[in-house]
């Protein structure tokens, strides 16, 4: 048994042997933003997720057009092979991904490990950052089909489909509610979407190299949580980025046709008033 | 409301650079923070697990014959962001009597204008940890000298 879409997947090694092909463009994304500075990959780029991602004014991601300027920027074509690694077990580079095929870009891979397994196989880390020459990129209209909003989680959870929360086990169980002194994070209210499963996003991953279960133990994981291929599924955390992480599991990893990542997350839906919340 | 001199070196010389200069000095400040010292690990194994999300930030604070007290970090250096900014709370404040640790305002860090470094999210990694500063200095206060 083998990953459904295997393409979506790469080692170290196939990146290592491609760090000067012009059709691929190397992307590091992290929640830490002063790793990249510190070294990178040679020739990755750096998009932060919230700076470089979020609409400046509303609590949205970036308009279309200034999709476009940033991947112009970067130095993207439209047939560009895009590869995203990251710190936290490619948290903030499933993110990333998950953001550039909401704005129809194709050619996406994820770098097996991120960071953490680059780094261990002693590979070479530079402070260089490069320059590419800007492209004209066309993005697609937003494609919906992946991102879930509060409406549709509602739905779903009525309709008792699968919400899958990938948060912590004391976080779905409401015990935390908030990080302590982070007050644009917090939620006032603590639990989880009621009928979500618990399915932390660390059980798709090997603690000791931050790569992806094998196939078979994550079929095994998912399923045994009643989460399904047949069924559309919704996913969340707090405050959406590790939940891209099991989007891109699920979508790409399992094949699943039809799976969203509801970016609101925790800190939209344990704010919303009226909202139903189970514990 | 007045910073304790060092501090408020620090906060006017980050007020006054560029982008750049203040991603590394940040980085600088990262790299500079102490290892932690070998007879306080075991305190280091006793410490709270912290919510995956947040880093693991372990502080220990020390009152000096003068009053003054001395705080002693380790955070991961899978973290440069939170390290950097412990590292410049450290060098601020260390050696500093607990009521001027008290004193100093939230939001102090507002003139080193970091958001356009590191983003306003990331920033609130220094609430934290001054927080957590302030919590020591309490019990530090509390069981007297």
């Amino acid at each position: 048994m083998s990953y459904v879409h295997p393409e979506y997947l790469v080692e170290t090694e196939w990146v290592a042997a491609r760090l000067n092909d012009p059709n691929v463009r190397i992307i590091e994304s992290d929640e830490d933003p002063l790793l990249y500075p510190i070294g990178h990959i040679p020739g990755a780029v750096q998009v932060d997720w919230f700076t470089t991602l979020q609409h400046p004014v509303r609590r949205d991601f970036l308009t279309k057009e200034q999709f476009e300027q940033v991947a112009s920027k970067l130095g993207i074509n439209n047939d560009t092979t895009v590869v995203f690694y990251g710190d936290k077990s490619n948290w903030f580079a499933c993110y990333a991904l998950w953001l550039f095929q909401y704005f129809g870009h194709q050619n996406v891979r994820i770098m097996n490990g991120g960071r953490a397994k680059w780094e261990k196989e002693n590979r070479s880390l530079v402070k260089e950052v490069p320059s590419y020459h800007k492209t004209t990129y066309r993005a697609q209209e937003p494609d919906q089909s992946i991102r879930a909003f509060r409406g549709d989680v509602l739905k779903q959870s009525n309709a008792k489909k699968p919400l899958v929360d990938v948060r912590s086990p004391k976080e779905y169980s409401g015990e935390l509610i908030s990080m302590p002194n982070y007050p644009q994070e917090g939620a006032t209210r603590g639990g989880h979407i009621p009928g979500a499963v618990s399915v932390p996003w660390s059980q798709a991953v090997n603690e000791a190299d931050s790569t992806f279960k094998t196939p078979e133990e994550l079929r095994a994981l998912y399923e045994g949580k009643g989460v399904k291929p047949d069924e559309e599924v919704i996913a969340y955390c707090r405050i959406g980025e590790r939940s891209s992480l099991t989007w891109f599991v699920l979508k790409y990893l399992l094949g699943y046709p039809n799976v969203k990542n509801y970016d609101g997350s925790w800190t939209e839906w344990g704010n919303l008033v009226d909202a139903p919340i189970e514990k | 409301m007045s910073l304790p001199l060092k501090l408020q070196e620090i906060v006017d010389d980050f007020a006054s650079m560029a982008r750049e200069e203040k991603i590394e000095t940040l980085i600088a400040y990262s790299e500079s923070l102490p290892p932690l010292p070998e007879r306080l690990k075991e305190e280091r194994a006793r410490m709270d697990p912290v919510p995956e999300c947040m880093t693991p930030v372990f502080l220990y604070g020390e009152k000096q014959p003068d009053g003054g007290i001395v705080f002693y970090f380790d955070i991961p250096p899978q973290s440069p962001t939170v390290r950097g900014l412990a590292s410049i709370l450290a060098s601020g404040l260390n050696g500093s009597k607990p009521e001027e640790i008290l004193s100093v305002p939230a939001d102090f860090f507002m003139p080193m204008n970091l958001q356009e470094a590191i983003s306003q999210q990331r920033i609130n990694g220094f609430t934290g940890v001054l927080a957590h500063m302030k919590q020591t200095a309490v019990r530090l206060l509390e069981r007297g000298s």
